[in-house]
């Protein structure tokens, strides 16, 4: 249709083959479309699986289990997730996860803020220094600090408390989220804060009443992005707490996988279910926050 | 005209130089104050210690002898550390030659035929990645099991023995092959959904003139979505290089490095010296060694967005 409209002579093209045309390649893209379609379900299929089918096994005896595998539970048994609750103990692991979450947000965040908005806005020699400083930060891997790190926090008596886990936690985040920041104050125009110092604002009412409510959207991602990361760490927590009653979450399940075979496979699928289901309430109410928050940490990287 | 240039600067330079001085070294001295105050105890302090005790002899807590580049040396002979070395690199080209082409081929798919299934897809390609890693290891032990596994089950339930007898975990030719397949399914949806908003800010435009001239979808991939996704895909796949060095979770979990050393990651090794064997000096320079090698494709990626500022 548009190739007849720009046709600059005015002449109708012979109308009798396009309609062929277009509906060869109706059927063509139909074609493809539903198989790649097809296999996009499978794909998903295999990540669906491994979630559902414990759902299947848990409500079994063992022995039943071992029988018919496949087939739906003869009853509604709750002793597997009993036991398995017992083992896991997520409960208590989930609280220490959330003081975690909690505590590396409110460490990380406010001190990128800050820092990202001075090597934004504050050019001069000191700044530079220091943001190269910090930029360090964003070259280290925490794998090559964890001995000396260990030893520190014995020396301190922070081990095995929750504050001495949040904290480093919150220093191998704040590099990052400094450069986020600061490209993000970048993009705002620099006339917003030069209007404000005018109108007679200084440095810290023109940033705490214009430039960080301009920051919020931003700020919310951070949060969503702190948050995930401290809830899925497990190298750290692991060096650094050893007290039962100080595990998170992941050294929850961890300890029972340690200690617990997949040889009682209904109470193992059990445990499955309850160490997952808090991590897939949260996604299923979030979602598009976590992959948003995701993608925006990710395409400044 | 002249005049009133000279007598407009003369007027507004003092006033500013004035009104700036001394508030703004205080504002920025507070602002820069709590980020490197944290970084100098948690990681400046640190990092020097590593490199002073990579070149340690460490027995007791206390108990420290300079030995130079001892502990290096010894690292190049230490089996478990060549093997982790090894692992690392070859899970990174695996990473690179499996996960990004399947990641591509789904996130390309998927913007290619945007129809209702699209958000829940995507959605669903993502779920894994938002797992801890606990619980990926250990739904990748359900998975793999011997005995009651869920493919061993289904071995079972299709008749299948040659499938319900093998032990994914146990051998020491699959572990690493288990291991890298629970990864796969669970860190190929970041890798979609990376892709997935790269692609949706190629110009309509461009799509719209490849149809016109009759590309098929393969095409226009290949032809435009391809080179436009040049320089996001090179960054994957230093993100996977980078990631592979710092492995340790999945490993650890599901195999415990084992069996023997077939799943041992740099991680693993440093974990096994420095909190198993207290040995801290040679943990230290594995440190060091991790530390180089993620510096080197740090620097790689950063100098690649150099040159495409307008994507950062």
């Amino acid at each position: 249709m548009k190739i007849r409209k720009i046709n600059p002579a005015g002449q109708r093209e012979p109308p009798a083959e396009r309609p062929i045309k277009r509906r060869a390649t109706k059927i063509h893209y139909g074609m493809s479309e539903i198989v790649i379609t097809i296999v996009l379900v499978i794909l998903a299929l295999v990540i669906i699986i491994p979630l559902v089918v414990p759902l299947l096994f848990s409500f079994k005896t063992q022995l039943e289990f071992a029988y018919h595998p496949w087939a739906l539970p003869k009853a509604i048994r709750w002793t597997n997730f009993i036991e398995a609750w017992k083992a896991v103990r997520i409960d208590q692991g989930l609280l220490n996860t959330l003081v975690v979450c909690f505590g590396s947000i409110i460490c990380t965040i406010p001190p990128a803020i800050l820092a990202g908005y001075v090597f934004a806005r504050y050019k001069s020699r000191v700044t530079e220094i220091l943001f190269y400083a910090i930029l360090i930060g964003y070259f280290v891997p925490v794998q090559m600090v964890l001995v000396p790190l260990y030893r520190m926090e014995v020396s301190l008596k922070m081990n095995d408390t929750l504050y001495g886990l949040f904290l480093p936690m919150a220093a191998f985040g704040i590099p990052f989220w400094t450069l986020i920041f600061r490209s993000f104050f970048k993009s705002i125009p620099r006339e917003m804060a030069e209007s404000a110092s005018i109108d007679g604002a200084g440095h810290w009412r023109t940033f705490f009443s214009i430039m960080l409510p301009l920051a919020r959207p931003a700020t919310v991602l951070a949060i969503i992005q702190v948050f995930m990361g401290a809830w899925n760490d497990y190298l750290l927590s692991l060096i650094l707490l050893s007290d039962q009653n100080k595990f998170t979450m992941q050294l929850r399940v961890a300890s029972f996988l340690n200690s617990y075979g997949t040889d009682r496979m209904p109470r193992y699928a059990a445990a499955v279910i309850i160490s997952a289901l808090p991590t897939l309430i949260l996604y299923l109410i979030g979602h598009r926050w976590i992959i948003k928050g995701m993608l925006s940490g990710a395409i400044k990287e | 005209m002249n005049v009133f240039k000279r007598k407009a600067v003369l007027r507004t330079e003092p006033a500013k130089r004035k009104k700036k001085d001394p508030g703004r070294k205080v504002f920025v001295f507070l602002c820069v104050l709590p980020a490197i105050l944290f970084l100098a105890v948690f990681l400046y302090y640190p990092i020097e210690e590593t490199f002073r005790l990579s070149t340690m002899k460490t027995t007791g807590l206390s108990n420290e002898v300079f030995v130079g580049t001892d502990n290096y040396e010894k690292l190049f002979r230490d089996e478990e550390f060549l093997a982790g070395l090894r692992h690392v690199f070859s899970w990174a080209f695996w990473s690179i030659i499996i996960q990004l082409p399947l990641s591509f081929f789904i996130a390309f798919s998927l913007t290619y035929y945007s129809n209702k299934l699209t958000k829940p897809l995507q959605a669903i390609f993502y779920l894994p990645n938002v797992l801890p890693s606990a619980i990926t290891a250990m739904l990748g032990k359900f998975v793999f099991a011997p005995n009651y596994g869920l493919i061993v089950s289904l071995g079972k339930a299709l008749g299948w023995k040659w499938l319900a007898s093998i032990d994914f975990l146990g051998n020491p030719d699959l572990a690493f092959w288990s291991v890298f397949a629970v990864a796969t399914w669970a860190y190929s949806g970041f890798y979609v959904i990376y892709l997935m908003s790269r692609i949706e800010q190629i110009p309509k435009d461009l799509r719209e003139a490849a149809e016109l001239d009759g590309a098929s979808m393969w095409c226009y991939a290949r032809k435009i979505v391809l080179p436009e996704l040049n320089y996001p895909l090179r960054i994957l796949a230093i993100l996977c290089t980078v990631g592979s060095l710092k492995l340790f979770d999945l490993p650890n979990m599901m195999t415990m490095g084992g069996p023997g050393n077939a799943t041992v990651t740099l991680g693993i090794t440093l974990y096994r010296h420095g909190f198993i064997n207290w040995n801290y000096g040679k943990a230290a320079a594995i440190g060091v060694v991790i530390f180089v090698l993620s510096l080197v494709f740090t620097i790689l990626q950063f100098s690649l967005g150099r040159k495409e500022d307008e994507t950062i």
